[in-house]
């Protein structure tokens, strides 16, 4: 995964999680992060879709386990995106 | 294996059942649990209904996360007219008690949006709990429905009301106002005073056990007066008030001979906040403007006489909150949220203007069954 797009998702995450950057890896998830519930599962998913100017079907947010799978698929998204 | 949301059908049930067990388990909250039954038993499925429920489950393989409900009826909008509408309500998801299905809530709330864009909820308990976030996450308007209260029995309503006890020093000078009956008079005092501003002529009220034409005049004059209600015709009446509950009465309010207004009454199921109390509910209302005094009155009267020891009603219309202060209900901070999705929103503006003359009762949502 592309380095710059992890780092604007964690980023992202760090604001609407209350969490410091650096304390986040691509395997936080709602299991390791305390604040990380279903309301803050929503703001990120609107977060995401607002930053990266994309929509994420249902079956793409329950791919959201962790920060590393959220990247992967936004970079998959972002590239299959016509130009 | 990917969740999809479904209706809920007879081959979900095991499921569900299997779903209610993990959340109670998990949780020790026993009204943590969605319907067994795939069938509505409150308001089923029907075509020549205008109103009825439909449930939804989110299957994962052969489990199910997560579940909600919708409530499809016909809301009065000033202005637009009749829109068809859905109550998103009993929204449960694994997430709440497994933080790896913390993705459940969101996919549930969307799905009804898509099912059903002209969408609202109501009550969740207040504004700050998840389901309210997340609705308003999703650009939902919220607004507080006023909740007003009337003490019958002061020295009870000072002894058990637990939700005023909390603190300490409260208790102790709520018990002591209550041995020495300071509170009794200081409560019924303040009611009698201001019920005097509510002096009404006379009326006559009955129970009844249907809603007929006489509902159907009362709200074809009544609804211009609302910017917003749901359908409160006498055939949804009849539907929704029809007599299975044994503690709801439907009062019709007369004057000479002439149906002014009609009240749903009931007493409350037991609720830790209220300790012991017996608790009656002024569950709907309605009547023309010059009435509802009259309304007020017939329908505390009768859960008066039914031996409650405290009256409790949610209204959100300017005109019934002054009928109820006029007769001396107290208002108290509200944990009834009426929340619109932004498609609905649009039909209701202007809003902060417009609201004021929402007609929103204990009735709407998932309205009975829940409480009583």
């Amino acid at each position: 995964m592309a380095a710059s797009t992890f780092d604007e998702i964690r980023g992202i995450a760090s604001d609407i999680l209350g969490v410091p950057a650096e304390s986040l890896n691509a395997s936080s998830s709602p299991d390791t992060i305390e604040s990380w519930d279903s309301v803050q599962h929503l703001n990120l998913v609107l977060a995401l879709e607002e930053k990266f100017g994309l929509q994420l079907s249902p079956e793409e947010i329950e791919q959201m386990k962790n920060l590393g799978e959220t990247a992967k698929l936004i970079e998959a998204k972002l590239q299959a995106a016509p130009r | 294996m990917a969740i999809v949301i479904q209706p809920y059908r007879q081959e979900h049930e095991s499921a569900v059942q299997e779903f209610n067990r993990r959340l109670q388990a998990s949780s020790g909250d026993p009204d943590l649990v969605f319907s067994q039954s795939a069938s509505p038993r409150w308001l089923p499925p029907s075509q020549d209904k205008p109103v009825w429920n439909e449930f939804f489950v989110a299957v994962d393989g052969s489990a199910v996360r997560g579940t909600y409900a919708l409530k499809q009826e016909l809301l009065f909008i000033r202005g637009s007219g009749l829109q068809r509408v859905a109550c998103y309500h009993h929204p449960l998801s694994e997430g709440i008690v497994d933080r790896a299905f913390a993705s459940v809530g969101v996919l549930l709330a969307r799905d009804a949006l898509v099912r059903q864009p002209y969408l609202y909820a109501l009550g969740m308990g207040g504004v700050d709990r998840p389901i309210a976030k997340m609705l308003k996450a999703l650009s939902f308007s919220l607004t507080s429905i006023p909740f007003y209260f009337r003490v019958v029995h002061p020295a009870k309503f000072l002894r058990q009301m637990h939700a005023l006890r909390q603190e300490r020093w409260r208790a102790i000078l709520m018990d002591a106002t209550a041995v020495t009956g300071v509170g009794w008079l200081g409560i019924k005092s303040f009611q009698s005073l201001t019920s005097l501003r509510g002096r009404t002529p006379s009326f006559n009220s009955e129970e009844v056990g249907e809603f007929s034409d006489w509902a159907d005049e009362l709200w074809s004059h009544g609804k211009d007066l609302v910017s917003l209600a749901a359908v409160r015709d006498g055939n949804t009446l009849q539907i929704l008030h029809k007599a299975d509950l044994a503690s709801v009465k439907s009062l019709r309010i007369s004057s000479n001979g002439q149906a002014i207004g009609w009240a749903i009454v009931g007493e409350r199921r037991k609720d830790a906040k209220f300790g012991q109390m017996r608790v009656g509910s002024i569950v709907d209302c309605w009547a023309s403007s010059t009435h509802t005094g009259s309304v007020v009155k017939a329908a505390t009267r009768a859960l008066e006489a039914s031996g409650v020891d405290l009256i409790v009603t949610n209204q959100s219309h300017h005109m019934w909150c002054t009928a109820f202060e006029k007769f001396g209900f107290l208002r108290g901070p509200s944990n009834f949220v009426f929340a619109t999705s932004r498609k609905l929103t649009e039909l209701l503006q202007p809003l902060e203007e417009n609201q004021k003359a929402f007609h929103i009762t204990r009735a709407d949502g998932d309205g009975l069954p829940a409480n009583f």
